[in-house]
């Protein structure tokens, strides 16, 4: 049984020993039903973990080497507006209220930047793969 | 982009894992000052250094930026520099969301902080701001607003970069590089990182609820309210526990297997207690709510007792590790040493606290404070310096002083234990936990006046370590690519690594420590008689 059910089922069990356990020890089930809910959709996860083994996202040993090329991002001046964008906006829900409009507003140039971002990114990545189709 | 905004800009995990680890020192350093604030209020009774609302503030910055700021991100940077160069991975996996969190959560710190600049001050109801003593009505104030909004920014930024570090280890890793082939630290990282994305977004949504809940929105109301709440809360506050050791306990780890020349013993056994321990760590949150009479104690009690087992999985592969071993003594073998005996001392009180019987007597008095002390600050930080001793020369290409190194050491263990030790004292006589003022009582004063000394010890050991890096960067010593004969793929490149980490081709990777498989294949061959040609 391979493909990362192990640890699920593992944990599940763990969870369903515990609470059987303290039954014991206890005489009284704890929170059964929410107990048997919790395993009982980790063990479904498990399950489904498991039957889905053949797919190829869950590979079976290590991985293969890529081939494919791919285009590496230097820097992002986007995701760095966006992060401030979303410091600013609550800044200013809490705070400095003219801080909430330019957070918005900064959130939304960076995003902007973002979709020409990665339109450059998908652009190189083509010219690469054209290049190395023609050598 | 080059220059300032090229560096701030740059989406290379290595300058990720940098800023943030440096921001997070940066943070550190602030939450200490206020520690010894504290300390110079608690170094007599009825002392009038600070007034009671500023002592509030006090403790709870000091707390919120140890946690928030400093010890759980500062884990994160050592995941985003580490965990690519260790599983032989040329980037990061979505760097631009990393880089996104990173400045979501710089916002964060910078937000929580101008609550010192709002009027009523900052946040002042401890790092785990119980409802309803947070709501509007008890602590009205634009700063308790700050601290709210700053923790969801932080946790929201810490968030999204974990998930990039799991999203690399799924992703990313080099040919070979199986599961059980990743090395030690990256395990204790992936299972950290897999707790944040588990535990954080219940932070982010109680201090949403929280929020709503100062500005009029009667969530958290009556005894129903206030279990809730806590509920919620330590859902997220104790896998946070475990987040803010494992990495730690992973750069222990390699530290010591490097140290000791040896593989680490019990690898599969290892992997396997700490996802147990993740695992059991995400059912024992209620053990912090016993004197509530609102949980299912005897459940909590046992799930907490069972952490035991993984716990003790982890110091006997230590153990393992060591005997046998050819062991040199240099200072980030010995805070590794540091780190298992004094979190060994944090781990022992947990089991008493884990017990109800024990913890309603315990509970809110300086026990609890010697003994989560006792896993963060005396194992976590020791964890931390055994990293950045063994990593310094990787990420900079330069050694640090080992004299500095080791007389850090020991002004720490002594100041740590200075402070530490007497709070069990004080805890077992009643000294109640968050007060600004004590009565004079019998040897109280004593044990406070000894423990303010060692925080400001512990503030010379701090103050030695920054001498260390200032001066190891200022007169480099050149480190070389792999001073300590490291076993994991980061020491196959050089120091510090390129833009896309490795120039030169990867090494085989058979093992998680394919460089030591590398050295004693070749120890194997010079071992083996010199063929003669056939005449």
């Amino acid at each position: 049984m391979r493909g990362g059910a192990i640890p699920i089922l593992a944990w599940g069990t763990i969870l369903l020993v515990l609470a059987v356990g303290n039954w014991v020890w206890n005489d009284r089930v704890v929170g059964s039903g929410a107990a048997s809910a919790a395993v009982l959709i980790i063990y479904g996860f498990g399950v489904a973990v498991w039957l889905a083994r053949r797919r190829e996202a869950l590979r079976r040993g290590p991985p293969e080497p890529r081939t494919e090329p791919e285009s590496v991002p230097q820097a992002s001046l986007a995701a760095v507006g966006i992060g401030v964008s979303a410091g600013c906006a609550l800044f200013g829900l809490a705070w400095a209220k003219f801080l909430l409009d330019f957070g918005i507003a900064l959130f939304i140039v960076s995003v902007g930047r973002l979709v020409l971002e990665l339109r450059a990114e998908r652009a190189s990545r083509r010219a690469a793969r054209g290049e190395s189709e023609r050598a | 982009m080059t220059g300032w905004l090229g560096a701030v800009t740059s989406t290379d995990h290595k300058r990720i894992g940098l800023t943030l680890g440096v921001c997070s020192l940066f943070y550190f350093l602030l939450g200490g000052v206020f520690a010894l604030l504290m300390r110079t209020q608690l170094a007599q009774s009825n002392m009038q250094f600070v007034s009671d609302n500023s002592y509030n503030e006090l403790f709870t910055m000091h707390g919120s930026t140890m946690i928030y700021l400093f010890v759980t991100p500062m884990a994160i940077a050592m995941a985003i520099y580490l965990v690519p160069l260790q599983i032989g991975a040329t980037r990061l996996s979505a760097p631009r969301l990393c880089l996104a969190g990173m400045w979501t959560w710089l916002c964060g710190g910078l937000v929580m902080q101008q609550g010192w600049f709002a009027s009523g001050g900052a946040g002042r109801t401890g790092w785990s701001s119980y409802a309803p003593l947070s709501n509007g009505t008890n602590t009205p104030g634009v700063g308790q607003d700050l601290w709210v909004v700053g923790v969801i920014l932080a946790a929201a930024g810490m968030l999204v970069m974990a998930a990039c570090v799991v999203a690399t280890v799924a992703r990313r890793r080099a040919p070979g590089m199986s599961l059980l082939r990743m090395p030690v630290f990256t395990w204790t990282a992936l299972v950290s990182m897999l707790m944040v994305v588990g535990a954080f977004p219940m932070l982010v949504v109680v201090m949403v609820l929280l929020y709503i809940d100062r500005h009029g929105g009667h969530i958290f109301t009556g005894f129903e309210g206030a279990i809730d709440y806590q509920d919620l809360f330590w859902f997220f506050g104790h896998p946070v526990v475990y987040v803010m050791f494992f990495p730690y306990l992973g750069a222990a780890a390699e530290a010591i297997a490097v140290n000791a020349h040896k593989r680490w013993f019990g690898y599969i056994a290892f992997v396997a207690s700490i996802m147990a321990f993740a695992a059991l760590s995400m059912a024992v949150w209620s053990h912090h709510m016993y004197v509530t009479g609102g949980v299912t104690n005897q459940y909590f009690a046992f799930t907490s007792t069972a952490l035991l087992v993984p716990a003790g999985i982890e110091y006997f592969d230590m153990i393992g590790t060591l005997i046998g071993g050819s062991i040199v003594l240099r200072t980030s073998m010995l805070f590794a040493l540091a780190f298992f005996l004094q979190f060994l001392i944090g781990g022992l009180s947990g089991i008493f606290v884990a017990s109800p019987v024990l913890d309603y007597q315990a509970y809110g008095t300086y026990i609890i404070v010697a003994h989560f002390h006792y896993t963060l600050f005396a194992g976590s930080i020791f964890g931390f310096f055994a990293g950045v001793y063994h990593w310094f020369p990787k990420i900079t290409g330069a050694v640090l002083r080992e004299r500095l190194g080791k007389l850090q050491l020991l002004v720490m263990v002594v100041g740590t234990n200075m402070t530490f030790f007497p709070m069990f004292f004080l805890g077992n006589d009643g000294m109640p936990r968050r007060v600004s003022r004590y009565p004079t009582h019998p040897g109280w004063g004593t044990l406070n006046e000894i423990e303010t000394i060692g925080a400001g010890v512990i503030a010379l050991g701090v103050l030695t370590f920054l001498i260390n890096v200032f001066v190891s960067l200022r007169r480099r010593v050149p480190a070389g690519d792999d001073p300590w004969l490291g076993h994991t793929l980061e020491w196959a490149t050089t120091s510090p690594p390129p833009p896309l980490n490795f120039e030169a081709p990867l090494p085989p990777i058979r093992s998680y420590a394919p460089l030591l498989d590398l050295r004693e294949a070749e120890m194997d061959r010079a071992r083996r008689p010199a063929e003669v040609p056939a005449s």
